[in-house]
């Protein structure tokens, strides 16, 4: 019984056939979407099965620390398969995204043996790795005998891989030779534009391309659309989170560091060159004419529930903050587009700064082969096709998740302009930062840095020098500078 | 005193000698929390310590480094000065308003107890829970109070988001959900008092401003001191709804000890400086309970000889 | 007592409008907003026009709450089940252990008795997350880490010291004689404690009893960083709610209102002895 049928699925996984060749044979078979679904997945788990003993473990138990996120959702909805395939319990423990890293940090820093991997930013490993609080996965990943011959390490995106590897060196470059693979990436976000087409109709403003182009229309979004509506939406509050979205990327299209990396290793801060308090100048000025009143309260949250409620016109922050407000119960739901965004007139491409929420292993996990197999299965193609598919799970990571038509159309059909958006800033992706164990204090005191700038509290110019000159105190103090 | 009530023997159960009976009452609780004092004093060492998470081969003991450099820090400066002011502020306003209302709600009426109850309400809600949803009140597009402070002409009003009004606005909320603590601590304390002085009073004809300065409020400083008490310690450690409102912002206008502390602990991973400054702040309410407890029992002691 | 002026009756009236307006307008816009969906919460301007629903309620008490990706599990029932729970034994215990001590300081001046009372006040000064770090490291070569038993104990930093000190206060005002006489009638300490002086201290232990209540009910800390998922309280719980794809205003407004009513039944309860009070005046000194 269905012989023809699973021929033609595995067909599909040994590549020769293309996902919607596969499906359209199946449809013609006369089988049902839901049969064709149970078919598939049977299938691909003896594909997976294949030439890899995934029972190596079974009978074992582990427990994950998980954040409350659309991607630890689609793990939980696939997570049956890993249990089938492999034989392993897995339990896991969800906490809120508020009170996440305070819950990572209390568990990693007492030495608790009770989570085996846990969600986690690559940022947070600069912190989490020199510790020794995780481990160093190309141990796994580059035995053939513990990884699955189809894992496919190159299948994912080089500048996000590479974010996630650090030789724990302070300013030692990501992706190095020597780097230490601390965390596998699982899905991530780039900083563009998504922006209320209705509103631009409106108010007769064109799609921004660099950041004059960006403060301009933000202006006339601000005086043109009206209802209190204001121009663009960047968060503000005193974090390294206000950092790190549109403001960092940016800056480093300007070509701008955050820190200078000396040839002995030694650290200094970088923020006070004059195209750096150039661009300061402008990004404070579109603060304080076209952003949010209450701008230095906003985190990730507010800045999305304003564009998704209609109360602003545009935001340069996370793609996928973008991606939820368009669906969901939010009032502009289907009303939003994207658009790649290149500061600088003078840059070929975007540079996208980017989040990576990433899978590690905790260094006192009970038994590390066994949380290996879990790790390739949730960043495998498999799971990274069913979460993009059928859950939430985006940006995916790898890709040929990106070249899935299933996928694409799917994107196409609710979030216009979205995919196109990926491709064009999806090559200068990468974390942009300078890795290095000071990282939070170096972006909080920025933060508010850029909080009294736009205060009038302080002028650029000396705001950034007092910037530079506690941050150099600072990475003195800790041996670094 | 002592001697006559053992003038006959006890009904019932084993007899406990007279001399160890309140060790034998008040160790128990000792006994409980004794335990803290164990990581109390980790906590102690690692202040002496060089002491960064990302940096576990740098630690090492460096003694009262992270206390000196205190001294040329101007963030710790920020830092003391602020927490002083919000607790001065929050635990002053809360106390006369507290009083205020025990006093507006002292008689005896089933109106009054169920007000007296209700207004427990916002301490009932999680100050962390309480905070976000001021954010969402103050709101310029959604909140219902930016949206009635427009209508009286303040159409401009930034909340927390301003440096001039984000102390103002972490305190208002402060006020609103701890003024109740203050309140039924202080009401409870008023209906507890003998009515024989005030009726002697009224009888008298005293005037009603004498007797509320020279009768209630002595008869209820011991109520305030020990209300007070708790509310500073609360308020001088406050996290909660700063950290939900601004998280210190904007700048450094509200980087008060804990706020500090915790993003040192948590983001920094900076645990010795964090062990440091929460030390200090342990110090400082060492200090002030120690003059609060001082007066309270000297009230007491008084008191007790008025009697 | 009733030699007031009409208009100081109006004026005291209107003083307190004021205050049950401003104590309780926040709470009446949590209640309304606890019936409408995100995005009538979400509207420019804020209006009190709303066709009500109980969706929220419903997610939260059923444990399922969709999304646009579908159904998700949430734990918000188990969450109020574990504050009540936190928070009753807590406060049981730090009543069973506080109370007597409160008596031994009030009525016996003994060597050190002073001394002993300052460090269980003192407990409350160390910030908590001062003892954080250490404390979850001891926990767990305790094997206390993730047990109900190691977060009571740690709740009686928050429960004790306050229903001892605040406790002391009401035994200090009650005049010793009573209790003598009733010693010399041959009664014994224990009798004369429960008979006597428990009574009379009632409303001080209700108030401190409800006030350490709260406090335990309000904290999250403690659970957060020393136990796993099952075991958070309704704090944690509430905050499941503010999700990467946006804060789910209703279901938080609901979630405080749920979470407000055991408290708020409690202190109705209590308050007979909390503000009615005993009328002391006779046994004074």
């Amino acid at each position: 019984m269905y012989e023809k049928e699973k021929d033609l699925i595995s067909a599909f996984l040994r590549g020769e056939v293309d996902r919607r060749g596969m499906l359209k044979g199946l449809g013609a078979a006369g089988l049902a979407a839901g049969t064709a679904g149970t078919l598939f997945n049977m299938v691909s788990t003896q594909a997976l099965a294949a030439d890899f003993d995934w029972k190596a473990h079974s009978g074992k138990s582990l427990k994950l620390l998980l954040n409350k996120h659309p991607y630890a959702d689609a793990m939980i909805a696939n997570l049956q398969a890993f249990k089938d395939l492999t034989g392993i319990e897995v339990t896991y423990d969800v906490f809120p995204e508020d009170v996440y890293f305070d819950k990572v940090t209390a568990a990693l820093s007492s030495g608790s043996a009770e989570y085996d991997a846990f969600m986690t930013g690559a940022y947070m490993t600069w912190t989490y790795g020199p510790a020794g609080w995780i481990t160093d996965l190309n141990e796994w990943i580059k035995d053939p005998t513990k990884t699955n011959p189809q894992y496919a390490w190159d299948d994912f995106l080089p500048g996000v891989k590479n974010s996630c590897a650090w030789n724990g060196q302070p300013g030692g470059a990501l992706g190095s030779e020597d780097a230490k693979q601390w965390c596998i990436p699982w899905g991530y976000e780039q900083n563009n534009l998504s922006y209320n087409q209705e509103m631009f109709d409106k108010a007769g403003v064109a799609v921004p391309k660099n950041l004059d182009e960006l403060s301009a229309a933000a202006a006339k979004l601000t005086k043109d659309v009206g209802g209190g509506v204001y121009g663009i939406g960047v968060r503000g509050s005193r974090s390294w989170a206000t950092i790190h979205p549109g403001f960092l990327s940016g800056y480093a299209n300007f070509g701008q560091k955050d820190l200078n990396v000396s040839a002995d290793g030694k650290l200094s801060a970088a923020m006070n060159t004059a195209e750096s308090k150039a661009f300061h100048t402008k990004w404070v000025s579109m603060i304080q004419e076209s952003g949010p009143k209450d701008w230095s309260t906003y985190t990730w949250y507010q800045v999305g529930t304003d564009l998704g409620a209609g109360a602003s016109a545009m935001i340069y922050d996370a793609d996928i903050l973008g991606y939820f407000m368009n669906g969901g119960d939010n009032k502009m739901a289907g009303k939003l587009a994207y658009a790649p965004f290149a500061a600088n007139p003078a840059a070929s491409a975007p540079t996208p700064n980017i989040w990576i929420w990433s899978l590690a292993m905790s260094n006192f996990a009970k038994d590390k082969d066994a949380t290996w197999y879990f790790l390739q299965w949730a960043s495998g193609l498999e799971h990274a096709i069913f979460g993009a598919t059928k859950m939430d799970f985006v940006n995916p990571v790898r890709a040929s998740v990106w070249k899935d038509e299933i996928f694409r159309e799917r994107l196409n059909k609710s979030y216009p302009g979205y995919v196109e958006m990926h491709d064009i800033s999806a090559p200068g992706a990468k974390i942009h930062f300078t890795a290095q164990p000071l990282f939070f204090d170096v972006t909080t005191e920025w933060a508010a840095t850029l909080q009294k700038m736009v205060a009038k509290q302080v002028p650029v110019d000396e705001g950034l020098d007092q910037l530079v000159e506690s941050i150099d105190r600072q990475l003195k103090e800790a041996g670094l500078g | 005193m002592a001697s006559t009530a053992t003038l006959r023997k006890p009904a019932s159960g084993f007899r406990i000698s007279r001399k160890m009976l309140p060790y034998v009452l008040s160790l128990p609780a000792l006994l409980v929390c004794i335990g803290i004092l164990i990581p109390f004093f980790t906590a102690v060492i690692y202040s002496f310590q060089r002491y960064r998470l990302s940096q576990p081969w740098a630690r090492q003991f460096n003694w009262g480094e992270n206390y000196l450099n205190f001294v040329t820090d101007p963030a710790f400066w920020n830092t003391l000065k602020v927490s002083l002011l919000y607790a001065g502020i929050t635990v002053t306003l809360e106390l006369l308003l507290g009083l205020g209302i025990a006093l507006l709600l002292q008689r005896r009426s089933t109106i009054n107890n169920f007000i007296s109850i209700m207004l427990l309400l916002p301490l009932m809600i999680a100050p962390a829970l309480a905070a976000l949803m001021w954010k969402l009140m103050t709101n310029p597009s959604f909140g219902i109070l930016s949206y009635l402070a427009s209508l009286v002409g303040l159409h401009d009003f930034r909340w927390a988001s301003s440096p001039d009004t984000a102390l103002l606005t972490v305190v208002l909320v402060d006020i609103w959900v701890y003024t109740p603590f203050i309140m039924i601590l202080l009401l409870a304390g008023l209906r507890s008092l003998p009515t024989q002085p005030f009726e002697a009073a009224a009888l008298d004809g005293v005037p009603r401003s004498f007797v509320f300065f020279r009768i209630t409020l002595p008869m209820l400083t011991p109520y305030i001191l020990t209300a007070t008490l708790f509310r500073l310690l609360d308020s001088i450690q406050q996290f909660d709804i700063i950290y939900a409102m601004t998280q210190g912002g904007p700048g450094n206008t509200l980087t008060v000890f804990q706020v500090e502390a915790y993003l040192n602990f948590f983001q920094s991973t900076n645990v010795g400086r964090s062990a440091a400054l929460l030390i200090i702040l342990w110090a400082i309410t060492y200090t002030l309970s120690n003059v609060f407890i001082k007066n309270w029992l000297r009230l007491r002691e008084r008191a007790r000889g008025e009697a | 007592m009733d030699t007031t002026s009409p208009l100081e009756r109006i004026l005291r009236a209107v003083a307190l409008t004021l205050v049950v307006v401003f104590f309780m307008f926040p709470i009446f816009w949590i209640f309304l907003m606890s019936f409408q969906t995100n995005e009538t919460i979400l509207s420019i301007p804020p209006s009190i026009v709303f066709s009500p629903t109980l969706s929220n309620y419903a997610a939260l008490i059923t444990g399922k709450l969709q999304t646009a990706a579908g159904t998700l599990d949430i734990a918000f029932m188990r969450n109020l089940g574990n504050s009540i729970f936190l928070s009753v034994t807590s406060v049981a215990v730090a009543l069973v252990l506080g109370v007597p001590a409160a008596y031994a300081f009030a009525r016996h001046k003994f060597k050190g008795s002073e001394d002993i009372a300052f460090t269980l006040l003192s407990f409350r000064f160390a910030p908590p997350l001062l003892v954080l770090l250490p404390l979850t490291q001891y926990f767990q070569w305790l094997g206390l880490s993730n047990t109900y038993f190691g977060l009571i104990w740690v709740y009686q930093l928050i429960c004790l010291p306050l229903i001892l000190w605040i406790v002391r206060g009401y035994f200090e005002d009650i005049s010793a004689d009573v209790e003598y006489a009733y010693r010399i009638a041959g009664h014994s300490w224990f009798a004369t404690f429960r008979k006597i002086a428990l009574p009379l201290a009632g409303p001080g232990i209700a108030a401190a009893g409800l006030l350490a209540f709260i406090f335990a009910w309000n904290n999250f800390v403690f659970a957060l960083v020393l136990a796993s998922a099952d075991k958070q309280p309704v704090t944690v719980g509430a905050l499941a709610f503010i999700t990467s794809s946006g804060i789910q205003y209703g279901q938080i407004a609901s979630a405080i209102v749920l979470s407000v009513t055991p408290t708020l039944a409690l202190a109705l309860y209590a308050q007979r002895y909390l503000v009615e009070g005993l009328s002391l005046g006779a046994v004074k000194g």
